[in-house]
C-alpha cells in the first residue's frame, strides 16, 4: 500500500466547550425549530385578530398586565443565573455550576408560580372564542417549553451533584443555557403581542 | 494520549463502531448506515401500500358508476394514499438516502446526533403503524391529505379517523425534524479537512437545502394539524370555526405554507441524485456548479412564498394575486437553471448509457412537462379552470413520480453497490424503466384531458355520458403496467442482492468520497478520515490527497472542522448506541398514540419522554475524563 | 360535453381557452425543445453510448466551457423574459375573468352550497321578485350574472367549466364571481372541492335562454306552485304535507315551508333529481323518495315509509309542480 501523506490531528483538543461543538448546532436548530413554530402562532394572533369585529369578544377582559409583566423580573434574572452556569462549565468549575443552576432553577420557579397565579385570573378559556384559543395556545407551548427546560436543569443539577460528569455534560450545560436564552428572548415578543398588542391597536375593527 | 498510529487498526475501529450482535444490539443501533437502510426500506413498503391504493382507485375509476368501492371506501383510499405516498413514502425516503449518503460523501463516520437519529427512525416507523394499525379498528381518515376544515372538523367528520392523520402528521414530523437537524450540522461542522462549502457535493448541497426547508415549514404543518384541526377536534377550540371568530382559510394559509415547501422538500434531494448520476456517467465536473447550488438555495426560499397558489379559487384581492402567481411562474427559473445546466453536462460529457442514467432521461421528459403543467398552473385564470380535476392529479404526479421517484430509483440503481457490495442488473434495469416510463404516461397524461374536460379530482364514481370513460379505462391499464415495472425493478434489486456481480468500492469510476469506503461500507466507513483538495475528490490522484491520522480508535472519536473551509477545529466522542432513543421513541408514541382519546395523554407523553430523555442523557459508564 | 373549458360558451370561458391554448403552445414548445437537446446530446457521434471501459473523467476544453456557459445564460435569461411574458398575459386576462366584482346590471344570483345540493336564490331590490329554488340556474343570453357564493357546512366549490372557471363557498365568507352565456344552452356545472361522501354527485345545471324566455321563466318562478289540477295531484299534495317530507321541503302555495331540504315549489319543471344525479322522471322519483340512500348513498335526505298504493299519487303531484 503506497505510503500517502497524512494530516495528524491528535493534537487538537478532544472536545470544546464552545459555539463551536456540533451540539451547541443542534440546540440552535431546535431553537429554529421552535421559534418558527412560535413565529407561526403570532401570525395566526393577528390573522384571526384581523378578521373579526370586536376582540376579545364582548364579556371577555384581555389577560391583565401585573402579574405578567413583574414576571418579567425574575424571568430575566435567570438569565445570569444560566449565564454563570455555562461559564463554569467551560472552566469546569463545579461550584460555579451549582450556583448557576440553582440560581437559574429558583428564578425560574418562581416565574411559573407568578404565571399560574396569573392563569387563574384569567376570565377565558380557549373555548371562549378564537382569542381565548390563541393566547391559551401560545401561553401553553411557551409555559411547557419552559417547564421542559427546567426539569432538564434539574437533571444537569443532579448530575452535578453527584459529580460524576465529563465534557459532555459540561457541554450539556451550556446547551441548556443556550435554550434558556432563547425560551426567554422569545417571550418578550410574546409577551408583547398577547397583553399589549390588543391594546394598542384597540378593540375595534 | 494513545500514540499515533500511521494506519487506523481496523479491527479497534470495528469494535468501537460497530453496533452490538443479537436483538439488543438491532434495536439500539444507532449507526447512520443501518437507520438510513431502514428508512429505506420502511419507506418502500409503504411505496407499496401506496401503490395498492393507487390501483385500487384506478379500478373503481375504469368505469362510470362503478360500485367497486362504496364512496366511503373510496374517500378513505384516496386519502391514505396520498397522506401514505407523501408522508410516509417520499419524505422518508429521501431522508433515508441523505441519512445513509451524506455521512460518506463528506468523509465522516457517522451522523452528529446517532442517537436523535435512531429517535427519528422509531418516530417514523411508529407514526406508520398507528396509521395503519388504527386502520384495522376502522379508523381511517377520510378527507383527504390536507384535510380542509370545516370538513374534518368536529361537526363533520365525527369519528377519530382524521384525529389519527392530524396526529400521524406529528409522529412523521417529528422525524422529519431530527434528521434535518442532523444532517444540517453534518454537513456544517462534520466535513472532512479541506472540502470547504465550495468543494461540497451536490447532492449534499441539495440534502442541507432541504433540511433547512424542513425546519422552517415543519413546524407549520404541526400547527395545522394539531393546534388547528386536533384542538378543535378534541378540546374545543375555534381556530377554524366561523361562528366564534376562527377562519377555515386561516387553516388552509397554515396547512399550504407547509404544503409548498413539501413539495419541494421531496423535490430537492432527487434534484441532487441527478446531479451525482450525471457528474459520474458523463465522467466530467457537473457543469455551472455555481450556478446549481444557487439554484436550489434560491428554490429553497422562494418556495415559502407562493403556498397561495394552492388557494386561487378562495378568491383572494386581486393584487396579491398577481404577485403569488409571479413568484410561482419565478420558481420556473431555478428549476429551468438546473435543467440547463444538466443539458450541458450531457452535451459536452462523454456519456455511459447505464440504468441510471436512463432514469434520469425519464425525469427530464417527465418532470419538464409536469413543470409546464405547473407553470400553467400558476396562472390564475388557468387554475381557476383546472384547479381540484384531474389536470392537477397530472400535474403533481408528473412532478412527483417524475421529479422525485424516477432519479430515486435511478440513485437506487446507482448508489445499490454501495449499499450492498453488488451491482443490480442492468439489463432488467432498463427493462424496468421502459416498462414504469411507458406506464406512466399512459397512466397520467390521458388525465391531463380528463381534468380539461371537467372531471373533478377526489369523486368515488361519475355517471356515464361525460365523455370521461375512455381516459379513465387508459389511465387504469396504465397504472398496472406501472406495477409490472415496479415488480420487475424489486425483482431485479432482491436478486442482485444474492447474484449480482462483485462491485468493489468504486464501480462506476465516480468522483465522490462515499465511493473510497467499502462496498457495502465498514461501520466506520473509512479506516482514516480522508482529507479533500478538489471537488471531485477520487478524480485527483491518490497520490495528492492525504488521509486523517490521530484520531482516537478506541472510543468514537470524530473530527469536527469548521463551517466555511472545513479546517480541523477539535475532536469529539459520540455517544455510545442505546436503547434509549427506541424506548424514548415508544414512551411518546403511547402518549401521541392516545392523545386522540383525551388531552390527558399528552401529560402522559410528556413524562414517558421526559423519562426517556433522562435515560438518554445520563452520563454513561466510564465517564470519558478531561486528559 | 357541456361540462368541458373547451366547449366554452361565454366570454370568461372563451378567454381562458385562448390562453390555455397560448401556454400550451409556447411551453409545448419549450418542453420539445428542452427534450430534443437531451435527445441531441446522446447522439452526438464521438461519443457511443455502450463504450466499455470508462475512460477516467476528462475534463472539457475550454471553448466548449465557454460556449457552453454562453448557451446556457442565454437560455436562462429567456426563461426569464418568457416568465415575465406570461406572467403579464395571465394577470391581464385575470383581471377581467377572475374578477370578484360583476360588471354594472349583472343578474344577482345567490348560491348556497349544501352537503350536496345547491341552494339558489335570485335577490332583487324589490323584495317581492325574490325566490328560492334548487339545483338549476336559468340565465339570461348575453347579460352578465353576478354568483354570490356562501356555505352553511363545508366547503364547496362552484364551477361551470364552459362557462366560468371556479368559486369556493365558504362558510363564514362571501366570495364572488361572475359569468355570461354567450349562446343559450344547458352547462353542466359540478362541485370542485371536496365536500364528503357525496361530493361526486354534486351537480347542477346552468340553462341559457333568450331574454324572452327567461323573463317567462323568472315570472313563472315567482309563482306559488300550481294548485292540484285532478284529484289524483289532489291526494298526492295530501300525501306530501301528512308525511315527513314537510319537515325538510317547502312548496310555496302549501304549509310547507322547511328550508332543510330543496325547494320543491316547481320541481316538475327541473332536468334532474338530487342534485344532477338522476334524470327528472317518475320512475326515477319514484326511487329516489322510496330509498335516497340507495340512490345516494349518505345523502341527507331521510327515508320516509310512503305506502305503495300512496307513491303514485305523491309523484303524480310532485311532477305537476311544473
Ligand atoms: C415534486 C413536487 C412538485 C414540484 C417540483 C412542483 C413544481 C411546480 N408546481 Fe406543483 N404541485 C405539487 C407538487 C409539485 N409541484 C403537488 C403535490 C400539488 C397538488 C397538491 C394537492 O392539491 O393535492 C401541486 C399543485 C400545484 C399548484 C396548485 C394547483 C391547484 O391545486 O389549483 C400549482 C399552481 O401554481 C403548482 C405550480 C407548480 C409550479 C409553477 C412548479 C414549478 O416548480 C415547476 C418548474 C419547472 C419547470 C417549469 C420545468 C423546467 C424548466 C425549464 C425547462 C425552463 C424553461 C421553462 C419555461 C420558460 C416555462 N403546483
Ligand atoms: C409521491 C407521491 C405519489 C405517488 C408515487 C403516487 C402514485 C400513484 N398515484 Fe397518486 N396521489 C398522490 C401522490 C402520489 N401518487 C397524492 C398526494 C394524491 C392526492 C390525494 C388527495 O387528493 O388527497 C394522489 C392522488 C391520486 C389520484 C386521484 C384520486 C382522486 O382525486 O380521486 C389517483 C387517481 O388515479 C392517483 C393514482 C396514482 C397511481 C396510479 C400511482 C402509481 O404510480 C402507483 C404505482 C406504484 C405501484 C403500483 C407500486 C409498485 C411498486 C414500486 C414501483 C416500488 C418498488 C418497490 C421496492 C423497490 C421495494 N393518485
Ligand atoms: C330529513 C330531511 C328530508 C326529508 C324528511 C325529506 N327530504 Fe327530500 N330532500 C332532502 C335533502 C337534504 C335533499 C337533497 C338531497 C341531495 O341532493 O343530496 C332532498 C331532495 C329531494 C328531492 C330532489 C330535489 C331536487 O331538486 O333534486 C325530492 C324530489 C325530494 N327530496 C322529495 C321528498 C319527498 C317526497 C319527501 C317525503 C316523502 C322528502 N323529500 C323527505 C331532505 C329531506
Ligand atoms: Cu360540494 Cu364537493
Ligand atoms: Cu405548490
Amino acid at each position: 500500500m503506497s505510503e500517502r501523506r497524512t494530516l495528524d490531528v491528535s493534537g487538537l483538543p478532544p472536545y470544546d466547550i464552545s459555539n463551536k461543538s456540533p451540539l451547541f448546532w443542534g440546540q440552535v436548530l431546535m431553537c429554529l425549530i421552535e421559534g418558527s413554530l412560535l413565529c407561526m402562532l403570532i401570525a395566526t394572533y393577528f390573522y384571526l385578530r384581523l378578521g373579526v369585529d370586536s376582540w376579545p369578544g364582548p364579556g371577555v377582559q384581555l389577560p391583565g398586565l401585573t402579574f405578567s409583566t413583574w414576571a418579567l423580573i425574575p424571568l430575566i434574572a435567570s438569565c445570569i443565573g444560566s449565564y454563570l452556569a455555562s461559564e463554569a462549565a467551560k472552566k469546569n468549575s463545579r461550584a460555579g455550576m451549582l450556583f448557576g443552576l440553582g440560581l437559574n432553577l429558583a428564578l425560574a420557579v418562581v416565574f411559573l408560580v407568578l404565571r399560574w397565579i396569573e392563569w387563574n385570573s384569567f376570565n377565558f378559556t380557549w373555548e371562549s372564542d378564537a382569542h381565548g384559543s390563541i393566547v391559551w395556545t401560545i401561553l401553553f407551548l411557551h409555559s411547557y417549553d419552559i417547564v421542559a427546560d427546567v426539569l432538564m436543569t434539574v437533571v444537569l443539577l443532579i448530575i452535578v451533584v453527584s459529580g460524576k460528569y465529563g465534557p459532555r455534560q459540561r457541554i450539556g450545560v451550556h446547551v441548556d443555557s443556550v435554550l434558556w436564552y432563547f425560551l426567554v428572548g422569545i417571550w418578550i415578543p410574546l409577551y408583547g403581542v398577547i397583553y399589549w398588542a390588543p391594546r394598542l391597536i384597540g378593540a375595534g375593527r | 494520549m494513545t500514540p499515533v498510529a500511521e494506519r487506523a487498526d481496523v479491527d479497534v475501529l470495528r469494535r468501537t463502531w460497530g453496533s452490538k450482535p443479537g436483538l439488543i444490539g438491532w434495536l439500539s443501533s444507532t449507526h447512520h448506515q443501518q437507520i438510513g437502510r431502514r428508512y429505506i426500506c420502511t419507506a418502500f413498503i409503504f411505496l407499496l401500500i401506496g401503490g395498492v391504493e393507487a390501483l385500487l382507485m384506478r379500478l373503481q375509476l375504469a368505469k362510470p358508476e362503478n360500485t367497486f368501492l362504496t364512496a366511503v371506501r373510496y374517500n378513505q383510499i384516496f386519502t391514505l394514499h396520498g397522506t401514505t405516498m407523501m408522508f410516509l413514502f417520499a419524505v422518508p425516503v429521501m431522508e433515508g438516502m441523505g441519512i445513509y449518503l451524506v455521512p460518506l460523501m463528506v468523509g465522516t463516520r457517522n451522523v452528529a446526533f446517532p442517537r436523535l437519529n435512531a429517535f427519528g427512525y422509531w418516530m417514523y416507523l411508529a407514526g406508520g403503524l398507528f396509521l395503519y394499525g388504527c386502520a384495522f379498528f376502522n379508523m381511517i381518515p377520510d378527507a383527504g391529505w390536507f384535510a380542509y376544515p370545516p370538513l374534518s372538523g368536529p361537526q363533520f367528520s365525527p369519528g377519530k379517523g382524521v384525529d389519527v392523520w392530524a396526529q400521524m402528521i406529528t409522529f412523521t414530523e417529528i422525524s422529519a425534524l431530527c434528521v434535518a437537524v442532523e444532517l444540517v450540522v453534518t454537513i456544517l461542522k462534520m466535513r472532512a479537512p479541506g472540502m470547504s462549502l465550495n468543494r461540497m457535493p451536490m447532492f449534499c448541497w441539495s440534502m442541507l437545502v432541504q433540511s433547512f426547508m424542513i425546519i422552517f415549514a415543519m413546524p407549520a404543518v404541526m400547527i395545522a394539524s394539531t393546534v388547528f384541526l386536533l384542538n378543535d377536534r378534541t378540546l374545543g377550540t375555534h381556530f377554524v370555526n366561523p361562528a366564534e371568530g376562527g377562519d377555515p382559510l386561516l387553516y388552509q394559509h397554515v396547512f399550504w405554507f407547509f404544503g409548498h415547501p413539501e413539495v419541494y422538500i421531496i423535490f430537492l434531494p432527487a434534484l441532487g441524485m441527478v446531479s451525482s448520476i450525471v457528474e459520474t456517467f458523463t465522467r466530467r465536473k457537473i457543469f455551472g456548479y455555481p450556478a446549481l447550488v444557487l439554484s436550489l438555495v434560491g428554490n429553497g426560499f422562494i418556495a415559502f412564498g407562493l403556498w397561495v397558489h394552492h388557494m386561487f379559487a378562495t378568491g383572494l384581492p386581486q393584487i396579491g394575486e398577481a404577485y403569488f402567481t409571479a413568484a410561482s411562474m419565478m420558481i420556473a427559473i431555478t428549476s429551468g437553471v438546473q435543467i440547463f445546466c444538466w443539458l450541458a453536462t450531457l452535451w459536452s460529457g462523454r456519456l455511459k448509457g447505464t440504468a441510471a442514467v436512463h432514469f434520469v432521461f425519464g425525469f427530464i421528459f417527465i418532470f419538464v412537462m409536469g413543470g409546464m403543467t405547473g407553470v400553467m398552473l400558476a396562472s390564475i385564470p388557468l387554475d381557476l379552470q383546472g384547479h381540484d380535476t384531474f389536470f392537477v392529479v397530472a400535474h403533481f404526479h408528473y412532478v412527483l413520480i417524475g421529479g422525485a421517484l424516477f432519479p430515486l430509483f435511478g440513485g437506487f440503481h446507482y448508489w445499490f453497490p454501495k449499499f450492498t457490495g453488488r451491482r443490480m442488473d442492468e439489463a432488467l434495469g432498463k427493462l424496468s424503466f421502459w416498462i414504469l416510463f411507458i406506464g406512466f404516461n399512459v397512466t397520467f397524461f390521458p388525465m391531463h384531458w380528463l381534468g380539461m374536460i371537467g372531471m373533478p379530482r377526489r369523486v368515488y364514481t361519475y355517471i356515464a355520458g361525460r365523455g370521461w370513460e375512455n381516459a379513465n379505462v387508459i389511465a387504469t391499464v396504465g397504472a398496472f403496467v406501472i406495477l409490472i415495472g415496479g415488480l420487475v425493478f424489486i425483482a431485479n434489486a432482491l436478486r442482485s442482492l444474492s447474484v449480482g456481480a462483485k462491485a468493489g468500492n468504486d464501480p462506476w469510476e465516480a468522483s465522490t468520497l462515499e465511493w473510497e469506503a467499502e462496498s457495502p461500507p465498514a461501520p466506520y466507513n473509512f479506516p482514516n478520515l480522508p482529507v479533500v483538495t478538489s471537488r471531485t475528490p477520487l478524480w485527483t490522484p491518490e497520490s495528492e490527497r492525504a488521509i486523517v491520522v490521530g484520531l482516537r480508535e478506541d472510543r468514537r472519536e470524530i473530527l469536527i472542522t469548521n463551517v466555511l473551509e472545513a479546517a480541523p477545529h477539535h475532536r469529539s466522542v459520540q455517544p455510545r448506541s442505546s436503547l434509549w432513543p427506541m424506548l424514548t421513541a415508544l414512551g411518546l408514541a403511547i402518549g401521541l398514540a392516545g392523545s386522540i382519546f383525551a388531552f390527558y395523554w399528552y401529560y402522559v407523553a410528556s413524562v414517558l419522554g421526559m423519562i426517556g430523555l433522562i435515560g438518554w442523557f445520563w452520563p454513561e459508564r466510564p465517564i470519558e475524563v478531561d486528559p | 360535453m357541456n361540462q368541458s373549458m373547451w366547449h366554452a360558451s361565454g366570454s370568461n370561458a372563451l378567454e381562458v381557452r385562448e390562453l390555455a391554448v397560448f401556454f400550451g403552445l409556447l411551453l409545448g414548445a419549450i418542453f420539445l425543445v428542452v427534450i430534443g437537446i437531451a435527445l441531441l446530446s446522446l447522439t452526438r457521434r464521438h461519443r457511443g453510448i455502450q463504450q466499455e471501459p470508462l475512460e477516467g473523467s476528462h475534463v472539457p476544453s475550454f471553448e466548449t466551457e465557454s460556449r457552453l456557459r454562453i448557451v446556457v445564460s442565454v437560455a436562462t435569461a429567456l426563461t426569464v423574459l418568457i416568465l415575465l411574458g406570461l406572467t403579464v398575459v395571465s394577470v391581464s386576462v385575470g383581471r377581467t375573468v377572475s374578477a370578484s366584482t360583476a360588471p354594472p346590471g349583472s343578474l344577482p344570483i345567490e348560491v348556497t352550497g349544501a352537503q350536496w345540493w345547491w341552494k339558489i336564490r335570485y335577490t332583487n331590490d324589490d323584495p317581492r321578485r325574490i325566490f328560492a329554488t334548487a339545483n338549476e340556474i336559468h340565465i339570461p343570453v348575453g347579460r352578465p350574472v353576478a354568483i354570490r357564493g356562501g356555505s352553511d357546512d363545508v366547503i364547496h366549490s362552484f364551477w361551470v367549466p364552459s362557462l366560468q372557471g371556479k368559486r369556493d363557498l365558504i362558510p363564514g365568507h362571501t366570495t364572488v364571481e361572475w359569468l355570461q352565456a354567450d349562446k343559450p344552452g344547458e352547462y353542466r356545472g359540478q362541485c370542485a372541492e371536496f365536500c364528503g361522501l357525496q361530493h361526486a354527485h354534486m351537480a347542477f345545471w346552468v340553462v341559457a335562454e333568450t331574454p324572452d324566455q327567461f323573463n317567462a321563466w323568472f315570472d313563472h318562478q315567482l309563482q306559488p306552485a300550481a294548485e292540484p289540477a285532478d284529484d289524483q295531484t289532489k291526494r298526492g299534495q295530501d300525501i306530501f304535507l301528512k308525511s315527513g317530507c314537510v319537515l325538510c321541503h317547502a312548496i310555496r302555495g302549501t304549509n310547507a315551508g322547511a328550508q332543510i331540504g330543496p325547494d320543491l315549489t316547481h320541481f316538475g319543471g327541473r332536468k334532474t333529481i338530487a342534485a344532477g344525479t338522476l334524470p327528472n322522471t317518475k320512475g326515477n322519483l319514484a326511487g329516489w323518495i322510496a330509498d335516497p340512500q340507495n340512490i345516494k348513498p349518505g345523502t341527507h335526505m331521510a327515508t320516509v315509509p310512503i305506502q305503495p298504493a300512496e307513491m303514485q299519487p305523491l309523484i303524480d303531484y310532485l311532477e305537476s309542480l311544473k
